[in-house]
């Protein structure tokens, strides 16, 4: 058995409904539906396991977290585990009020996600009219105090989420300065990352090279300009890198995460890998799951590694890459991921580019409802849809 | 980025927080934390809103007085300063 170190995150995707169809979700295309979906004294316990084996953050995540009725009362066991807890989110069912009820609960960060600066192609990437809600509740996260008076000074950490791909990247400048004007903490410049949907609609959203070296130097600048005052992260779109991301910090090695119908993965998209068995934290203690299940041990540490990785001295920062992008591009999931320009099937990403990342001006539907949007829009893109 | 003087009064951005254990406590920000000991956690534990940098700077000062004059305080300032670039402290 591999040695392994604790788990530091524990992401927990507790739902799969959303009333958001954003065509970037990396989501898996199968979805959880609502009935499937783990218990609040399941996902309680899981919280005190992971904070016992050493877990700091909890990512609550989905589909839409807001959908669970039951997220206040998670989110005070997780505060009682002593987990640090995040809230990603795209705002959709939060009302003042109930963000005051998060916030006493303990919630102690927030990430709100936006298509787009302008409430058009917003609402055309999320599918549904989500935007102006959007800007009146990052208002209310600014205000002090939020919720009872009690809670007195006390505020959260903000992150505004800016999802960046071929539709919007000619305008990130403007994108970042309108969010700017929303007072967050921190923001983070996410380019699409290509699973899921995503990988669905990749010839839609990947940007060219030339696209994606004029936004780093948009995101340099409001760096510099900002330090102190926003802080900055950027996560760029490995197609265009030299060398792979560490997913995940590496397979089984600082974070995991666990589906909405309790199956723990070691990373969002693992799920597609076939032969593989995710065991559930229904039947397993997640101590279990994390040291000894097969999963979390199948690409853990190095002997899996084939070759250039196994003597590539890179394979300490980026632990081969990831797993689940290696099968869905080359069907093999121990394969080199191809993003590695030492790759052997390096030319699959290649290919992609040249074929994907072409510009090209799309129809942009506005102001239409979901079902108008979905039969204009087909051929170009496919939104996600909710779970049966 | 605001400037850092002696009237300045360093607290914990909004979100930042202990956390860990009495033994081994560690500052919780959005995603990430850092294990805080020896003098940095001094200087953290007085960034509770009570106190200026002057102060600050002042009791350190007392705990280590072999530290030739001037030192301390540059350190605080190099300190705090790197944890407002990642919005850790504010003042």
């Amino acid at each position: 058995m591999t040695q392994c170190s604790n788990p530091l995150a524990l992401i927990a995707e507790i739902t799969h409904r959303c009333p958001l169809h954003c065509v970037y979700c990396s989501n898996p295309l199968e979805l959880t539906s609502r009935k499937e979906e783990l218990g609040t004294a399941d996902w309680l316990r899981v919280f005190n396991e992971a904070a016992a084996l050493g877990v700091l953050h909890l990512h609550l995540t989905g589909g839409e977290p807001l959908a669970r009725q039951d997220l206040t009362e998670m989110i005070a066991g997780a505060r009682q585990a002593r987990l640090y807890t995040n809230l990603i989110t795209s705002g959709i069912g939060l009302s003042r009020e109930r963000l005051g009820e998060l916030v006493e609960a303990g919630l102690d960060h927030i990430q709100l996600s936006f298509q787009d600066s302008n409430e058009g192609p917003a609402n055309w990437i999320a599918g549904t009219r989500a935007h102006a809600h959007k800007m009146e509740l990052a208002a209310w996260i600014r205000e002090r105090p939020i919720g009872r008076q009690e809670i007195g000074e006390r505020r959260i950490a903000f992150t505004v989420n800016l999802v960046v791909h071929r539709q919007n990247i000619e305008h990130l400048e403007e994108m970042i300065a309108a969010l700017e004007a929303l007072h967050p903490d921190r923001m983070e410049i996410a380019h699409a990352q290509y699973y899921g949907w995503a990988l669905q609609n990749r010839s839609a959203l990947l940007p060219t090279r030339l696209q994606l070296d004029r936004a780093v130097a948009v995101v340099a600048a409001a760096e510099q300009r900002l330090r102190g005052k926003v802080r900055i992260d950027m996560v760029i779109p490995d197609y265009h890198a030299r060398f792979p991301k560490a997913c995940m910090g590496g397979w089984g090695r600082q974070l995991l995460l666990i589906d909405p119908a309790g199956r723990a993965l070691p990373c969002h998209a693992a799920g597609v890998i076939p032969g593989m068995r995710f065991d559930n934290v229904r039947e397993h203690s997640l101590n279990w799951i994390w040291t000894s299940s097969e999963a979390f041990q199948k690409f853990r540490g190095e002997d899996w590694m084939p070759e250039p990785c196994r003597s590539c001295d890179r394979r300490h920062e980026d632990f081969g890459g990831c797993r689940c992008q290696a099968f869905l591009l080359t069907g093999d999931a121990s394969a080199t991921d191809p993003v590695c320009e030492l790759a052997p099937l390096h030319h699959l990403i290649e290919e992609a580019v040249r074929e994907d990342a072409v510009t090209g001006s799309a129809p942009e539907v506005t102001g239409a409802p979901f079902h108008v949007l979905q039969e204009k829009m087909d051929g170009f893109w496919s939104y996600r849809t909710d779970p049966k | 980025m605001s400037e850092l003087t002696d009237t300045s009064v360093p607290k914990f951005a909004a979100g930042c927080r202990w956390g860990g254990t009495t033994d081994a406590p560690v500052v919780l920000f959005p995603e990430g934390a850092i294990r805080v000991e020896g003098t940095g956690r001094i200087i953290l534990e007085l960034c509770d809103g009570h106190f200026s940098l002057a102060q600050i700077v002042e009791q350190l000062e007392t705990q280590f007085m072999l530290a030739p004059k001037g030192k301390v305080r540059a350190d605080v300032q190099t300190f705090l300063e790197q944890l407002h670039a990642k919005r850790i402290i504010d003042y």
